[in-house]
């Protein structure tokens, strides 16, 4: 193969793999988008602040402290003396999930009840300013520096695929194989994991059922007995619990800091892409975007300056948009008067 | 009875129409005019495409074969808003107020197609743009008079009760001043005094401003009283036309409403 | 009693159609304009003229401009930062290639160069709406602020890529640059607000702000009665992208007076705009100014509280900020989505009938 060829493959494998974590992302938006008709901005603050939770849990930070040593005039970070040994991951990991499951019973009690049978971009406009309370508050809670997060997801190139690539390129040519990184590939594993998980849960559980259920029409649904509001905390509890997930990726790969929420923002252009219904649609979507702006910038990026990444996801699904609206996987609209 | 039409002179003719969404067929070669100045009513059903009927005469939907002559001229496929331009208004079977803005809000932007002061005068409102307004807003009050709507005048529509609601949505319909005014079950969901109140005002509609009017009612009793000519539509096909009187007589549409079993 | 209406009968339509049908809010908004005219002047400081009444009056333009946008045409932007760039820098090349050119002109000119631009990224509101329509606005937001960022003629090949405002004049006086006197600056901003606020009021009092409305409120049924959707909404983004630009053009030349554009015009700003408008009021040209005045000051006042006063650490307090900004916008969305200026309505109602309130 040419070395131009093996780049370009390099290119898009990175793509791909940069695309499951957005597809992780818009994963959380198209549960709660289909369960609740919430358009959830507050998704990828949700990530970091579930990545910020787990933080501080495993090396034992104190909840607020920063505010409680300038109220009471003490000197509290962490609660042993052993910085390094706050908690076993595992055990953190649970708590973690059983602070987002209360953060969910929390939204639909103080957000969502009173938001029933507002007009869509009201929600949107509401779960915006969640997006901003919850920055604030997990930067109030846990501290707003730049956190490493270690779970012991190996990590780093792999030297088997750099060999394995080598030897695809001719002999004479200076080829050091392609990179990839093994904390993606665990990532997209997890992610596919995720999915066939989910999957089962909505096909084969009451439970899922239910979500379907109210998924597919909300007065039907009431009406044959199922509660709108449990559905409703269970739901931003998976997608709480997804967070977690892309968060653990994410700030595993590039530390749990504030840019994890903008990559809420990176999932909308996903979702415009794979449709806000549909959990393939996420995927497919994410990888789209993913290979999509890796692969522009490898080509058209040199020409133009650079970091067309900034702006590449958002054009291309306004593109999409012109000329199908509904997205790859959604239903035609009817519109009736 | 509403005005004697003039037997000629046809406002509107629908010709062939079929339509249908994917494989679901909606409507299938349905013909009928409307007569200049009569009352005109499409009855059917519930699914029979009444309502996409209107939709298609005032160029929401646009039909897959058929044509549409609308004053002696034969529509080519143009968008509802530049249909509404030619004079033809229309009320909605789910009230489509503006809720936002108040009943005189609502009346007014009724006439937008007849307003045309351009953006700058606007900007600058003295002048030609407040002329305009006053001038508009004169008639616009007659219509509030005339359905006796003054109470409400600066109340938002997202206040009134139905009944009102539905009859500021008429009111809008009205201000159009349109040659041809399409009701889409005006009387629905109505109590009897309302429904009184409904009908006096078409008729009167009819009576005093020439309009002529196609309405789509389900109570029967109001449709017999009310229209000059009724055409019948079941399952997207055209059952009967004709007077009240030779449709209350005519077999096929007894047996559609009491039920024959479809071959 | 002391605020009433009694008495104050309208005989013609010209007298019920004016902004403030009611003689006492009419009386207060004049007096109220002539002191910020004739009296602020004579009393401003550098203080208050940079933190206080330039910001807010910049601002209010800003937020005038999304609302009619979001809150008259009900088309969400959230590209708002990025229109507030393309203003700034039609405003920085206008002022360094004509010098002579008097500074309300460029700030005019600014906005009819951000208003084309907006009517060109208004184009697909015509086939989306809602969300996808505000997904499609962050193109513009990121597009708009890397291509500032990336293209030297825009920045005149500056090495350093920012723009730093010339000093440029209004009738021989010093309207940008360090040696701009605070009073001309605020006189300046203060004609400026002034005038686009009574524009926009008489738009959306008249045919064009109901058409805006009724695309709104309903958009098949404003279509179906003869509103034509593209003219609607495209004049929405024209009128509207004026407006931000205008802010843009002050935002950068006579307040910052030098920027770069991730920093200076970022989605922050975007968010910013947006949370002025629901918070004073969305389809209101008061809540505008009431929004942007409470956006503006609610930090500086809790900074002043907080760090001035108890000497806590401004980290701290910027994220108490973000939890009650962001908490108040839930707090208004469930509450009153009609903001502060739908409080403000509901307290002079009260105040009409009393001390009768029965």
């Amino acid at each position: 193969m040419s070395l131009e060829l093996l780049n370009t493959l390099e290119v898009i494998l990175n793509g791909l793999m940069t695309g499951v974590m957005y597809s992780l992302v818009a994963l959380g938006f198209v549960l709660i988008f289909k369960a609740s008709g919430v358009f959830n901005y507050a998704q990828g603050v949700m990530c970091l602040f579930a990545a910020l939770t787990l933080v501080g849990f495993q090396t034992g930070q104190i909840p607020f402290a920063h505010l409680i040593n300038v109220i009471f005039g003490t000197e509290y970070h962490h609660w042993s003396s052993d910085i390094t040994g706050g908690m076993n991951s595992f055990l953190a990991i649970v708590l973690t999930v059983i602070v987002m499951i209360g953060f969910a019973y929390i939204v639909e009690r103080f957000l969502l009840r009173h938001l029933v049978n507002q007009a869509p971009i009201i929600l949107f406009m509401a779960t915006i300013g969640l997006a901003f309370f919850m920055e604030g508050f997990g930067d109030l809670m846990w501290g707003a520096n730049i956190k490493p997060l270690d779970l012991g997801i190996p990590s780093g190139g792999s030297f088997w695929w750099e060999e394995v690539t080598r030897t695809w390129a001719t002999a004479d040519s200076k080829y050091i194989g392609m990179y990839i990184d093994v904390l993606d590939v665990w990532a997209a594993v997890i992610a596919v994991l995720l999915v066939i998980v989910l999957t089962l849960f909505s096909q084969f559980t009451k439970t899922g059922r239910a979500l379907r259920a109210v998924a597919d029409d909300h007065q039907a649904a009431l009406t044959v007995g199922i509660s709108l509001r449990t559905i409703w905390v269970i739901v931003w509890s998976i997608a709480g619990i997804v967070a977690l997930v892309a968060g653990i990726m994410w700030g595993s790969k590039s530390g749990v800091q504030f840019s994890l929420s903008l990559i809420a923002l990176k999932a909308l252009p996903v979702l415009i892409l794979g449709g806000f219904t549909s959990i393939p649609g996420a995927i497919v979507g994410g990888l789209i975007i993913g290979v999509g702006e890796k692969l522009f910038e490898f080509w058209i990026g040199p020409m133009v300056g650079g970091a067309t990444e900034n702006w590449f996801a958002y054009v291309l699904a306004l593109f999409f948009l012109m000329f199908r609206p509904q997205g790859l996987y959604g239903e035609k609209i009817i519109e009736r008067v | 009875m509403g005005h004697q039409p003039n037997i000629n002179d046809m406002l509107l003719e629908v010709k062939n129409i079929s339509l249908s969404f994917g494989g679901v067929k909606v409507l299938s070669d349905i013909s009928f005019d409307i007569k200049r100045n009569e009352i005109r009513a499409i009855i059917g059903p519930n699914g029979a495409g009444k309502s996409s009927m209107l939709n298609i005469i005032n160029g929401f939907y646009h039909p897959q074969q058929g044509e549409i002559w609308f004053n002696g001229h034969k529509r080519v496929s143009e968008k509802p808003f530049k249909i509404a331009r030619q004079g033809i208004a229309r009320t909605f079977q789910n009230i489509a107020l503006f809720k936002g803005m108040s009943t005189l809000d609502n009346l007014m932007t009724g006439r937008i197609t007849k307003m045309n002061t351009n953006i700058f005068w606007q900007a600058l409102w003295k002048g030609p743009a407040e002329r305009e307004e006053i001038q508009h807003r004169e008639r616009v009050e007659q219509i509030i008079d005339f359905l006796k709507i003054q109470s409400i005048r600066k109340t938002p529509v997202g206040r009134l009760p139905y009944g009102m609601q539905k009859r500021v949505e008429l009111g809008r319909a009205l201000a159009a001043e349109a040659k041809l005014l399409l009701l889409d079950e005006p009387m629905a969901g109505m109590n009897l005094e309302e429904k009184q109140d409904m009908c006096r005002f078409i008729l009167d509609v009819n009576d005093e401003f020439d309009t002529t009017i196609a309405l789509i009612e389900h109570d029967m009793g109001v449709v017999m009283d009310l229209s000059d000519r009724v055409v019948v539509l079941d399952y997207g096909r055209k059952l009967a036309d004709g007077t009240p009187d030779e449709v209350r007589n005519n077999q096929t549409v007894i047996d559609a409403y009491l039920g024959v079993v479809h071959d | 009693m002391f605020y009433r209406e009694s008495g104050d009968f309208k005989a013609t339509y010209n007298k019920d159609q004016q902004i403030f049908t009611i003689a006492l809010d009419r009386w207060f908004v004049i007096l109220f304009v002539a002191f910020a005219f004739l009296v602020v002047p004579f009393l401003i400081n550098d203080y208050w003229e940079k933190s206080v009444l330039v910001p807010v009056l910049v601002w209010s333009i800003a937020a005038l401009g999304l609302n009619i946008l979001v809150g008259y045409c009900g088309q969400l932007s959230l590209g708002t930062g990025g229109f507030m760039a393309v203003g700034a820098y039609a405003s920085y090349k206008l002022t360094t290639a004509f010098p002579e050119l008097n500074m309300f002109i460029v700030v005019l000119l600014s906005g009819g160069i951000t208003a084309f631009v907006g009517i060109l990224f208004g184009l697909p509101s015509l086939r989306i709406k809602g969300f996808y329509l505000a997904v499609a606005t962050l193109a513009s937001q990121f597009f708009l602020v890397w291509l500032f960022n990336k293209v030297p003629w825009f920045y005149n090949y500056s090495a350093s890529g920012m723009i730093i405002a010339p000093e440029r004049f209004v009738f021989g006086i010093a309207i940008t640059g360090p040696n701009a006197p605070p009073w001309a600056t605020y006189l300046f901003c203060l004609t400026i607000v002034v005038v686009f606020a009574l524009i926009a009021k008489n738009l959306t009092r008249g045919r064009i702000g109901r058409s805006w409305m009724a695309i709104r409120d309903m958009d098949i049924a404003a279509e179906i009665i003869g509103v034509s959707p593209l003219y609607a909404k495209l004049s929405a983004f024209a009128v509207s992208s004026f407006y931000i630009g205008v802010a843009g053009a002050l935002f950068f030349s006579v307040y910052l007076g030098a920027a770069e554009p991730t920093e200076a015009f970022g989605i922050d700003k975007s968010f910013l705009v947006l949370f002025m408008i629901i918070i004073g009021g969305l389809g209101t040209i008061f809540g505008s100014f009431i929004g942007a005045a409470f956006m503006t000051l609610m930090p500086v006042l809790f900074k002043n509280i907080m760090v001035g006063g108890l000497g806590w650490p401004t980290d701290l307090v910027a994220h108490l900020i973000l939890i009650l900004i962001g908490g108040l916008i839930m707090f208004f969305l469930i509450v009153e989505p009609h903001g502060l200026a739908q409080l403000w309505r509901i307290a002079k109602e009260k105040l009409r009938l009393w001390p009768f309130p029965h």
